[in-house]
């Protein structure tokens, strides 16, 4: 197993850089970790040389993709059973009021913002939510009603320190998508936990448990050969 | 009896010759005895409602068009432009890594990432593809984003303009041609071959006035697919078996009598008079790839 990192150092493990991946021509089951897999970032391209090598890869590109984008997320993850909330993609602010009661989130759908959430308590503060998060009315965003409260949680192969409903649901969002090291916002109502968003983590969030977790998960990895199935 | 969602964008219809084809596109599916219907991003959560999606906004995996593109794919409807095509040829990288894997005849192209952006590297770049040389980032489109340098801080200006979206761009070497091909090729056969001309003094075939925010376009000729040359559309029909069964325009350039490609466009450009002038039935067959 190729584990290609930008991520160091990793207890008990070879990994390579990146840059020196992408000028290779290496056959080998690859795994790519990487705090930021953003379309057109190092790790998208990673898996994405990966891919036209003909190397099973974990994440795959189009995992990727429909990760960062929230509607895809949602979309792909409902279909995997994974629960979701309704939601809206428009460029309509009308629309998000005339389909959901207030408070509702908002996720941007635009290539340049990428992180967090806006939350509208009433019409005023959804047009600034919108304003921002459309870019200015240019690009659609995606809504969801707020029944809860809303929780981010730091995912490590599907690990997090949470209680037991997030747990599993990032467990299962780690089966469906893959991507070994992101961000999940969820919205925790009245004991359920609905899967709201995804999004990279900066560097300076990953701390030495984290690390831990990952050496013992590419460990077993490896001496499982889990990756086969991967 | 189908039902077609075509998604656009209002800029779809500023210009009078997209406006038309757009038309066109509406009265053959008509004609076939399909449903029409232009979906707009408000629409977006009609998708399902519909058997076939046609997209024509512009494409790119980070644009509104991917979501749509995606949630069509992933509820089982028929589209054009599908996701994986997008994901492809929406990136230069990924397009040309598929090309030198699999061995199809392009412009000499080195990769190169951030980390790489040093006099050592750039003196053996300069070496390789000669000056000037072409510098792309991976989301070019409409000859946006694409441009010659012919020394060391001309280089360095544009990739670190380049470098901040992307972190790896394409730099290929510099072909002048009075033309550029335009194989229309849709399920992995042609449907319509034009020459996109450059405009006077430019080398590529859209180009910024200067001092001004508008482009100036070079003239678009047609010709009828069966005149235009074998090993023409043998080289397109080659450059997207690599891709998908998609519709795609793939630009070519002749060099030396032979055909290298320069890129595989999903979503390509039709309007009417132009690349529809001598293959009027394109939009039929296009329709017809829909529900079929």
């Amino acid at each position: 197993m190729l584990v290609v990192s930008n991520i160091s150092p990793i207890r008990n493990l070879h990994v390579m850089r990146p840059t020196e991946f992408l000028n290779s021509a290496i056959k080998d089951f690859t795994l790519n970790l990487n705090n930021d897999y953003r379309y057109l970032k190092a790790g998208y391209y990673v898996s994405m040389h990966a891919e036209v090598l003909g190397n099973p890869v974990i994440p795959s590109t189009e995992n990727i993709i429909a990760a960062s984008r929230t509607p895809i997320l949602l979309l792909k993850a409902s279909k995997a059973g994974i629960p979701t909330l309704a939601h809206l993609v428009t460029s309509s602010v009308k629309q998000i009021i005339s389909e959901f009661d207030f408070p509702v989130v908002v996720f941007a759908v635009n290539p340049f913002q990428y992180d967090g959430f806006k939350i509208a308590r009433n019409r005023s503060s959804l047009y600034r939510a919108f304003k921002s998060l459309s870019m200015n009315y240019k690009f659609a965003v995606c809504a969801q009603p707020l029944k809860g409260e809303m929780v981010s949680v730091k995912s490590i192969f599907g690990k997090c320190e949470d209680d037991e409903p997030v747990v599993r649901l990032s467990e299962k969002v780690y089966e469906v998508f893959k991507i070994p090291i992101c961000k999940l916002h969820v919205q925790r109502v009245e004991g359920e936990v609905y899967l709201c968003g995804l999004q990279p983590l900066r560097l300076e969030e990953i701390f030495p448990s984290d690390l831990e977790t990952v050496s013992t998960v590419i460990s077993r990895m490896s001496s499982k050969g889990e990756h086969l199935v991967g | 009896m189908a039902r077609i969602a075509c998604f656009v964008e209002k800029y779809n219809f500023a210009d009078q010759r997209e406006a038309v084809a757009l038309q066109n596109f509406q009265h053959a599916a008509e004609k076939m005895g399909h449903e029409f219907g232009f979906l707009f991003r408000k629409d977006i959560s009609q998708i399902p409602k519909y058997d076939a999606v046609f997209i024509r906004a512009t494409t790119d995996p980070l644009y509104t068009a991917y979501v749509v593109s995606k949630t069509a794919w992933e509820l089982g409807l028929k589209v054009v432009d599908d996701p994986e095509s997008i994901q492809i040829c929406g990136n230069k990288i990924h397009l040309y890594d598929l090309f030198k894997r699999h061995n199809v005849p392009g412009i000499p192209t080195l990769f190169m990432n951030k980390e790489e952006l040093h006099h050592k590297r750039l003196l053996e770049v300069f070496e390789t593809l000669g000056k000037p040389i072409v510098v792309k980032a991976p989301y070019t489109s409409f000859s946006r984003y694409v441009e010659k340098v012919a020394c060391e801080t001309s280089f360095r200006d544009v990739a670190r303009r380049y470098f901040r979206k992307s972190d790896v761009l394409a730099v290929q070497s510099f072909m002048p041609t009075a033309f550029d091909w335009r194989v229309g090729v849709l399920n992995r056969q042609v449907l319509y071959v034009c020459k996109y001309m450059m405009p006077k003094g430019r080398w590529k075939h859209g180009a910024k006035r200067r001092g001004k925010p508008t482009f100036v376009w070079g003239r678009t000729v047609a010709l009828k697919t069966e005149n235009a040359p074998a090993a023409l559309k043998d080289v397109a029909l080659k450059a997207c078996e690599v891709i998908g069964h998609g519709l795609y325009g793939v630009d070519i350039k002749q060099v030396n009598g032979s055909y290298v490609v320069v890129e595989v466009n999903d979503n390509p450009s039709i309007y009417a008079g132009y690349e529809d002038s001598r293959n009027k039935d394109l939009y039929g067959k296009i329709i017809q790839y829909l529900v079929d």
